[in-house]
């Protein structure tokens, strides 16, 4: 029997850092806890992937070496993406995966690799590693708590267009390019972010407000929506709240 | 490059400035241990602003050279298991055995014990994978051993490929006729021997269950599976943990080298170590699969040194734990506590392996901190095994503490253990007694990270249950 929601998770070897697997542990548990029946569909290079059976996208960053090697596939399968991204098939793209997404991604050597462009956003190399904590509030959506926490760990810098949404404006770390103060990118349900940690695990709100969204591109009714006890996510959020406001005293 | 002979200076006042370098490194670090502060660190970075290139003058001191131990895992369980070997083979050894293993924990060691300026057989330092290029210059060791290279600790070095990079400037460094001592069953680090004129490869036989859950697939912790020479995805025939097994390209027939020096664990549990001597077998005092790594390394260190074979069994049998590797502690009310430092998800995940393959139900003290030295970044968490079955089965209960803490719940909650199993407590005081108070009848693994491992052998000294100890 097939699962009633299923979440492609592109190039889980290679696309793999910084705990990115978490967020989708995260998705899986909390959609099991709700008693709904999901399943987890690993993507690699090469793969076939029937994209009408796939309700959510998670991909994740990853070395300069293995980003190489999974661009080209990637930008093969934009077209099949692009246009579910307009139905509303909603994507976490963290790190490697967003500036993918984007217009352009030039290189340490000045190499110019082309993105997929859902993104109107430009990434070029930084002058150091932005590497730390970040505690940002959220602004391209309207979630039940208004800060997203996570580590940031980039040496690209990107750059947002006019067309572009930032997803929030960061209050710590340094977040897109550490000049506008702005983080991430969202776009209908697509969400894109520098924000490791694992993501999701501590802020179950953004983990949710995927989920509603895969429910309701999978025509899934809002039932299995129900609340869970979100206590110990909250508590890891928190605390790190708690020690950007003892940075700023 | 700055050497020796174009420092500035007769010889006699060299010899002055080297010495009052040493003496004031070692008296300010004796000052900071009287003062209760750590100290092992210390002199070295003193004695290093006095004269910074210190370590081309003292090493010198060690009579056979320097041997430099190196990779992600197991640097100082086979540091500790290699310098029990030589003690016996009667060589006496300058060591960083404390783990302090940066330039400034080097130069400590070298201006240690003893003499000033006296000498020693062999210099024996494990070393910290970004100083590699630095001790490899400085120090021109006659031997370089590297363990593993797995992804540990990214937000210091980004990446591990970067991390790969300072090891080959190392080898690139040392000595033209230098030793290179490899791990033939990990393919990047057994590729750093490529066109090097000598190289002894060390690695691993084992028949049976090896403790890795089935279950580990898609999602292992495992990132170096590709064949370092031309990229395609590695074959293995035997895997035993993350990228560690027998492998062979398809594409262009790279294949592991044949190691010379191999540790055999047939099904019974039995262990043997195997090599053009023939073989010997070996009781190992610490449990883990990856300690039979650290036990290959050590042995291929020390007999390539021209130690005899016959002094292994005894010297692995006799040596004592390093600082937090696997170390047994029995507690005031009899509780056996394994006290086990994790700061990556191969080394965590192999932690969890061991504690579940003894026959009895178990219980775990996680501690996570994100200080310096702990790493900042806690989200590797998220790569280690929590989802294994027999962990579920095997681990009654957990407490959990440390400055990351929650994290640490949450990452145990979305493992599916149940939280009713989970207990999180702030202090790191709290949390051991608890969990001592409430394991009588079973064994405690103590997991933390660096700077929670100093807080709970602390906690453990002011017990009295292990001997003092200080720790830069
Ligand atoms: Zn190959």
């Amino acid at each position: 029997m097939e699962s009633a929601l299923r979440i492609g998770h592109l190039y889980p070897g290679q696309m793999n850092l910084y705990g990115d697997r978490g967020n989708v542990l995260t998705l899986l548990r909390r959609l099991k806890w709700r008693g709904l029946d999901v399943e987890v569909v690993p993507i690699e290079v090469g793969a076939e992937v029937d994209w009408d059976r796939i309700s959510l996208v998670f991909m994740g960053g990853g070395e300069d070496s293995h980003q190489v090697l999974i661009a080209d596939d990637f930008r093969a399968r934009a077209d099949q993406l692009l246009k579910r991204f307009e139905n509303g098939l909603p994507m976490l793209a963290i790190c490697g995966a967003y500036q993918l997404l984007g217009k352009e991604y030039v290189t340490t050597n000045q190499t110019i690799l082309p993105g997929v462009g859902y993104f109107d956003v430009r990434t070029e190399p930084g002058a150091e590693r932005k590497i730390g904590d970040v505690v940002c509030q959220v602004e391209g959506l309207d979630l039940s708590l208004a800060t997203l926490v996570g580590f940031e760990n980039h040496g690209g810098v990107t750059y947002l267009g006019p067309d572009a949404t930032p997803l929030a404006r960061v209050s710590t770390g340094s977040g897109n390019n550490g000049v506008d103060g702005s983080e991430g990118v969202v776009r209908n349900h697509v969400v894109g972010t520098y924000l490791h940690g694992s993501l999701l695990p501590k802020n179950p709100h953004l983990a949710d407000r995927l989920i509603s969204w895969a429910l309701r591109y999978a025509e899934i009714q809002d039932a299995f929506m129900a609340d869970l006890n979100d206590e110990w996510e909250y508590r890891a959020h928190q605390a790190m709240l708690s020690r950007q406001s003892e940075r700023h005293r | 490059m700055h050497s020796t002979e174009n420092e500035e200076g007769e010889p006699a006042i060299r010899y002055l400035r080297l010495t009052i370098a040493i003496l004031f490194g070692r008296f300010v670090g004796w000052l900071s241990r009287l003062g209760g502060h750590g100290g092992s660190s210390l002199p070295g970075k003193l004695a290093l602003r006095w004269h910074p290139h210190l370590l081309q003058e003292l090493r010198q001191r060690a009579v056979h050279g320097t041997v430099l131990v190196t990779g992600t895992n197991g640097k100082t369980t086979t540091t500790a298991m290699a310098r029990s070997i030589l003690t016996r083979h009667a060589w006496s050894v300058i060591n960083n055995h404390n783990g302090a293993n940066l330039i400034a924990g080097l130069a400590t060691a070298f201006m240690g014990q003893g003499r000033i300026l006296g000498r020693a057989d062999l210099a024996l330092l494990e070393v910290d994978e970004a100083t590699m290029p630095r001790a490899s210059a400085e120090l021109k060791p006659r031997m370089i051993v590297v363990t593993n290279v797995f992804r540990d600790q990214l937000d210091r070095y980004g990446e591990l490929s970067t991390t790969l990079r300072f090891i080959q400037r190392a080898v690139e460094d040392m000595a033209e006729d230098g030793q290179l001592v490899l791990n033939a069953d990990d393919p990047q680090v057994a590729y750093l021997g490529r066109d090097r004129p000598h190289v002894v490869y060390f690695g691993m036989e084992v028949d049976g269950n090896v403790g890795s859950d089935p279950g580990r697939t898609a999602y292992d912790a495992s990132d170096s599976t590709r064949c370092p020479r031309c990229g395609h995805p590695l074959e293995y025939f035997t895997r035993f943990y993350a990228h560690l097994g027998h492998y062979r390209c398809g594409a262009c027939g790279h294949e592991r080298p044949q190691p010379t020096i191999r540790v055999a664990q047939d099904k019974a549990g039995t262990i043997t170590l195997m090599g053009d001597f023939g073989w010997v077998p070996i009781d190992m005092p610490i449990p883990g699969l990856y300690n039979l790594y650290n036990l290959a390394a050590a042995a291929a260190l020390t007999l390539t040194l021209g130690v005899h074979v016959d002094l292994v069994p005894a010297a692995i049998v006799s040596m004592v734990p390093a600082f937090g590797r696997m170390e047994s502690i029995v507690a005031e009310n009899g509780t056996v506590l394994r006290l086990a430092l994790v700061k990556n998800p191969v080394g965590f995940n192999q932690v969890l392996d061991t504690m579940v393959q003894s026959p009895e139900g178990n219980h775990a003290l996680v501690v996570i901190n994100d200080r310096y030295a702990d790493g900042r970044d806690v989200s590797w968490l998220w790569d280690v095994n929590f989802e294994s079955e027999l962990l579920q089965q095997k681990i009654g209960r957990w407490w959990v503490s440390g400055i990351r803490a929650w994290d640490m719940a949450v990452r145990l909650k979305y493992a599916g253990i149940e939280p009713s199993k989970i207990v999180v407590l702030a202090s790191a005081k709290a949390a051991l007694d608890a969990a001592l108070a409430e394991s009588r009848d079973c064994t405690l693994y103590v997991m933390p990270t660096y700077t929670a491992l100093l807080e709970v052998r602390d906690l453990l000294t002011r017990r009295g249950l292990v001997k003092h100890f200080r720790e830069g």
